[in-house]
């Protein structure tokens, strides 16, 4: 899942600053369910915005909409009405939200009120950590369901560097060290051969954005072929 | 014709249906396998109860009127019975006569007795007499013998049928210009010289070399392959001075795929100017250059010469560079244009209607589709050289101008069928009945049915197992009811023939039986068995039980499926208020049913772009046939006229739809069966060559307003300029507009005749003047009208010069630059889609093509239908075309609409989609997926619903669907799996 975090008021305030009539797009899937953006927390933002203009002396009318998911156009064509009636547009999906809600409404401005931060999980309730990087090729066959890429902040391929201390990360000494981790794990299921492979150079190129992905059976339909 | 509910006699002069379509591989711009395409209709032509096929059968005489003809139609003998007949082949394999095989044009060879071709209509066998033994007083009567249904009868004699009908449609088609006629191409004496059909014939996988491309001299694989354009077309010297349409775009079509068939083959294409001015065709011909590497040779071909050693041919042209060439071919392909059928002239002869000099038929100004006799009209390419969309859609036309005919009539009774309650049979343990067919000795022959039918009783839940020598028969339906009933039977399983032609009569059987007709599964241990392995008769009796216990294992996880008649709304929808939408309007109302005609603009707009034109290149008048339209479309009492009006909203399924109609000040809410979308185009405004910017700088639309308001700006014998392509076949626009050749040649010839010392100056890229259109263009040609081509890499240069400009143009035939002096400048500009039509789009969900207008469900055969059942186009929003092809159109997709309409209500349910809300994660795929736009979001629920009214059951989206949340009834998971599962793998394994 995508975590986002809601910007701090004050940021979102000014940014939105110039309009009389602001439309709040909030998102059902991720973003609802790391408590950034769902339909609770556009009603949130909604009236403390209200509020906030009110305690100036300015009356602003903000419209509340959450959608399933900003990532699909299907869902943010119906808004077309609700974007006519609106000078401004605060959306509280993930940054691909936004972008795709910009390209739609491209004749208006759009603001962000999240900042999108990682994929990861939902560990308890308010609690979010980061376990994938998206970087287009997956080792965790090989590390035990351990991303090293992501959980060593150095993300090493081949093992642990010299810092590593009582199973404890140098760059942050309450974290464990995810080798040590890895370690454990491959120990555990009886494959520490694995760490005797060598992994190639972590291909970067591919995660040369903006990336693309079309999926085999559809191949026909977004190539030249016909 | 039939499904607006008429019966229909199809009188066909061959053995079997289909035309020439039948005989072709692939079909342009698609590369869809033309057989493939055609052979579903066919069959559909033959299972309908309304129509009655008549094969080998020409109508003699024609009495009566409009409404009430007497058709004499003599039907030479076939000397089988086609209801008898199979089509089991046996006949065909003992005759020891042979002919060349006019389905594949002489180039094999068949025997005298056989079934035209593989997927016939009729599926049956016919004897051609010439070439049988008997006819020739020799001693045979081999196939009599061996016949297993007593079908061959050779004392058959000629028939006369007498038919009273109300209107006759002609579609005779045409036949492919005879090459031997340009002798100087050596068709006919050099054998590596073929003509286009029979190319088509080589590609084809049922072609004489099933598929690969031999050439008939040694039987080598040609690498170096010429295809000659215009033999016998544009060719004033065999009288032929028409254009055939379809040759540019065939030829481009055989290279690209000859090239498939082997990347060696080097295509190589002599054209004059090439036509490609349907839709999609521009894009086909660019990829056809650019990435399948087909070399287009801009030059006419004089002769052809043989080698006598290697029968390879030499072809000298002129090429690009002005000089003389010489090249060898190792095959020579002639595009040979089309002409009316030999048999059309005796047709119109008989039913005193007009044809011109070439023999096509004379119509009434604007209306295509009509004769000068009222009551007969026609389509196809006997009313000038078209392509298959074009006929498809003008076929439709031909059926609502009759409809509209004979709208008063008595419509053709289906014999209602009364059913019996069904039985409740969903909380029973299965109880299984298996028939096995010996479909004669078709089946019997090869596999032992004996020991089938035994093995079956042998099969879990299996009650009862039987063979019938034809389980299709009357009596042996009748013996399988009573069984049922008897034994409580609750699943069917027949082990017969394809469910493809008898599934429905197996299901009809059933119901009679109080069986939902869901309950049955049918072996096909024919077509997949006996006729496959008839060498191996043990291995076919295995096989026969391994099909016969997977379908079993299926069987008894069916469940029964409700079906549920639902009323259509006896009103259609026009959207629009172009010529198009005005015809389409009239003729559903004619046909006697209301419409709503939701026009975009004031009544002034009324005609769309036709309106603000005045007469056509044939010289007939626009505007009285519009005003004489638009009066009768306000006056009609079945058609209610909204000016100015927005749809803005959309829902409902076909039969059903709802919308709200929005107009100045009010609203309202509409419901109707079927809606009709003629939103029309717009003349592009160009940005090009001063336009806007220089007063002499005009459209050609202008022009025609202003050579028809102020003709004395001629008076003075000015020189016009006119530049084709303004806006078309371009980069950013890569199509055709099509009309552009015509309008500029319109204009030109106007201006010649209003003064003719006045001179013309065309621009063009290639004139696309198709079919009887060509003929303008060599009149032009006559009056002095220059033609200097460009390419669009040295396009020509407008400055301003005073009053007048100063144009400079590279001609390409020349190869020099030529100034010109232009006190008028023309651009053709192209056409575009109508501005509002993207609204229209969204409303409705419908797909667009990849220039901006409307797409159609299939190019070739269903042009006027979106894949959305229930939604027909016509007009300019389909594509740029002209006047009476536009009203041509509107007719047509009037008679797709009215099929509907006239089922007054329509059973749906049973197969189709269903969706289960407890795994949807409304991930849109489904919606996607779905070519018929059926599935929507509940927006409450947060899951996809899939309205059963609406689904056609085609199982796209079950297939798509990620979370498996959607399965298609009838083919649900565990049916499938149990029926895959019945397999004995190890014993498959062993053995």
């Amino acid at each position: 899942m995508i975590i986002a975090q809601r910007k701090p008021f004050k940021e979102i305030s000014e940014a939105v600053a110039p309009y009389d009539k602001i439309l709040i797009v909030g998102c059902g899937t991720c973003v609802a369910v790391c408590l950034a953006g769902g339909e609770k927390e556009v009603g949130l933002l909604a009236s403390q915005l209200k509020l906030a203009a009110g305690l100036k002396g300015r009356r602003i009318e903000v419209g509340e909409i959450t959608v399933e998911r900003q990532c699909d156009r299907e869902f943010l064509e119906p808004l077309c009405d609700f974007v006519a009636d609106h000078d401004a547009i605060l959306s509280m999906a993930c940054g691909a939200g936004v972008q795709f809600l910009a390209q739609l409404y491209y004749f208006k401005p759009i603001f962000p009120a999240v900042d999108t931060t990682f994929i990861g999980v939902n560990e308890a309730v308010g609690l979010f950590t980061e376990r994938c990087r998206a970087c287009h090729h997956c080792y965790l066959g090989l590390t035990g369901g351990i991303c090293p890429l992501t959980m060593c902040p150095k993300g090493l391929l081949n093992g642990p560097c010299g810092g590593t201390l009582n199973g404890k990360c140098e760059v942050d000494p309450e974290k464990d060290c995810a080798w040590s981790e890895i370690y454990r794990r491959l120990e555990q299921q009886g494959r520490l051969d694995n760490l005797k492979k060598i992994v190639p150079l972590h291909p970067h190129a591919r995660s040369t954005t903006p990336g693309q992905v079309i999926h085999p059976a559809y191949q026909r339909r977004y190539s030249a072929y016909e | 014709m039939a499904d607006l509910q008429r019966p229909v006699t199809l009188v066909e002069e061959g053995p079997a249906i289909g035309g020439l379509m039948a005989q072709l591989d692939k079909t342009f711009p698609t590369n869809d396998c033309a057989m493939c395409i055609l052979s579903p209709r066919m069959l559909e032509v033959a299972r309908h109860p309304l129509i009655e096929i008549l094969t080998l059968t020409r109508l003699t005489n024609l009495s009566g009127e409009a409404g009430d003809f007497t058709a004499h139609l003599s039907r030479r003998p076939r000397y089988v019975d086609v209801d008898k007949c199979s089509g089991c082949g046996e006949c065909t394999r003992v005759c020891p006569a042979r002919l060349p095989d006019p389905y594949n044009l002489g180039l094999s060879r068949a025997k005298a007795i056989h079934v035209p071709f593989p997927q016939a209509v009729p599926q049956a066998a016919y004897l051609e007499p010439e070439a049988c033994r008997v006819f020739r007083g020799k001693p045979c009567e081999a196939c009599l013998k061996v016949c297993p249904a007593g079908a061959i009868d050779l004392h058959q004699t000629e028939e006369v049928l007498v038919r009273r009908v109300g209107a006759v449609i002609l579609a005779p088609g045409s036949r492919p210009f005879d090459a031997r006629g340009k002798a100087e191409y050596g068709y006919g004496r050099y054998p590596n010289v073929v003509t286009s059909p029979e190319f088509e014939r080589l590609l084809s996988a049922t072609g004489p070399c099933a598929g690969h491309v031999r050439r008939p001299s040694d039987g080598t694989e040609p690498r170096r392959i010429a295809w000659i354009q215009c033999v016998g077309s544009r060719d004033a010297s065999l009288g032929r001075e028409y254009c055939s349409y379809v040759c540019c775009m065939y030829a481009a079509k055989q290279a690209i795929i000859a090239r498939e068939h082997d990347p060696r083959v080097e295509p190589t294409i002599f054209f004059i100017d090439f036509r490609a001015q349907g839709k999609g065709f521009d894009r086909y011909y660019e990829r056809a250059r650019e990435t399948h590497g087909v070399r287009f040779l801009r030059s006419m071909v004089s002769r052809v010469t043989q080698d006598p050693r290697t029968h390879n041919l030499e072809i000298t042209y002129v090429g690009e560079d002005g000089d003389l060439h010489t090249e060898e071919f190792d095959l020579v392909v002639l595009s040979v244009g089309l002409g009316p059928h030999p048999a059309a002239a005796k047709l119109a002869e008989v039913c005193g209607i007009e044809t011109d000099k070439y023999g096509f038929v004379k119509h009434p100004p604007f209306q295509m589709v009509s004769t000068s006799r009222e009551g007969i009209f026609t389509c196809g390419a006997y009313q000038s050289p078209k392509d298959i969309s074009e006929t498809a859609g003008q076929a439709s036309a031909a059926a609502a101008a009759a409809a509209a005919l004979l709208a008063e009539a008595q419509t053709g009774l289906l014999p209602k069928a009364e059913y019996p309650p069904e039985r409740e049979v969903s909380q029973e343990e299965p109880r299984l009945g298996v028939f096995i067919c010996h479909c004669g000795i078709n089946i019997a022959g090869v596999v032992d049915v004996v020991a089938v039918t035994d093995y079956a009783r042998t099969l879990p839940h299996v009650v009862h197992a039987e063979h019938y020598t034809f389980a299709c028969a009357t009596d042996s339906l009748d013996k399988m009811r009573a069984v049922i009933e008897e034994q409580q039977l609750n699943r069917v399983v027949v082990a017969s023939c394809s469910p493809r032609t008898h599934e429905p009569l197996f299901q009809e059987n059933l119901r009679k039986s109080g069986l939902n007709k869901y309950l049955l599964e049918m072996a096909n241990i024919r077509d997949q068995d006996s006729w496959v392995h008839q060498n191996n008769p043990a291995g076919a009796t295995e096989k026969a039980k391994e099909l016969v216990k997977m379908a079993a294992a299926r069987a008894a996880e069916l469940e029964p499926l409700k079906e549920f008649p639902v009323p259509v709304t006896q009103s259609a929808l026009v959207v629009g208020n172009g010529l198009a939408a005005l015809t389409a309007a009239l003729t559903i109302a004619d046909a006697g049913y209301q419409v709503h005609l939701a026009a975009l603009e004031d009544r002034v707009a009324f005609g769309g772009l036709a309106r603000k034109q005045h007469y056509s290149l044939e010289g007939h008048q626009y505007r009285p046939y519009i005003e004489h339209l638009a009066a009768r479309a306000e006056g009609h009492p079945r058609i209610r006229w909204w000016p100015n009006s927005r749809v803005t909203s959309f829902s409902g399924y076909v039969g059903n739809f709802r919308s709200t109609l929005e107009y100045p000040g009010e609203s309202r809410e509409l419901r109707y069966g079927v809606a009709i979308i003629a939103t029309g185009g717009v003349e592009y405004q160009p940005r090009e060559y001063l336009y806007g910017r220089h007063p002499r700088v005009l459209t050609q639309m202008e022009l025609e307003n202003r050579l028809t308001t102020e003709p004395e700006i001629v008076a003075e014998s000015p020189t016009f300029v006119m530049i084709q392509c303004v806006g078309s076949r371009s980069p950013e626009h890569p199509y055709c507009s099509r009309v552009c050749c015509g309008e500029a040649i319109k204009n030109a010839l106007k201006i010649k005749e209003l003064n003719p010392e006045a001179k013309v100056f065309i621009l063009y890229r290639d004139i696309r003047t198709y079919g009887l259109k060509e003929i303008y263009y060599k009149k032009a040609r006559d009056a002095g009208v220059r033609f200097i081509r460009y390419e669009p890499e040295q396009p020509p240069e407008v400055e301003p010069a005073g009053e007048a400009l100063a144009v400079s143009v590279f001609d390409q035939n020349l190869k020099a630059f030529i100034a010109l002096e232009a006190d008028y400048l023309v651009l053709s500009a192209a056409i575009r889609p109508h501005p509002l039509s993207s609204e229209i789009a969204r409303i409705f969900k419908l797909p667009f093509d990849r220039d901006g207008f409307f797409m159609e469900a299939h190019l070739k055969l269903r042009p006027l239908d979106f894949a959305a059942s229930g939604l027909f186009l016509c007009g300019l929003a389909h594509g740029p075309k002209y006047v009476e092809e536009s009203i041509a159109q509107a007719q047509g997709a009037a008679a797709r609409a009215l099929g509907i309409l006239a089922q007054k209500q329509m059973v749906v349910g049973g197969r189709v989609a269903r969706v289960d809300p407890k795994h949807c994660v409304a991930c849109l795929t489904c919606i996607r997926t779905c070519p018929f736009g059926v599935p929507r979001v509940n927006q409450t629920e947060g899951v996809v619903e899939i309205d059963p009214a609406a689904c056609q059951g085609c199982g796209s989206c079950a297939s798509a669907c990620p979370r498996k949340a959607i399965e298609v009834l009838h083919s649900r998971d565990r049916q499938i799996i149990s029926k895959i599962c019945a397999i004995e793998l190890e014993e498959m394994a062993a053995s």
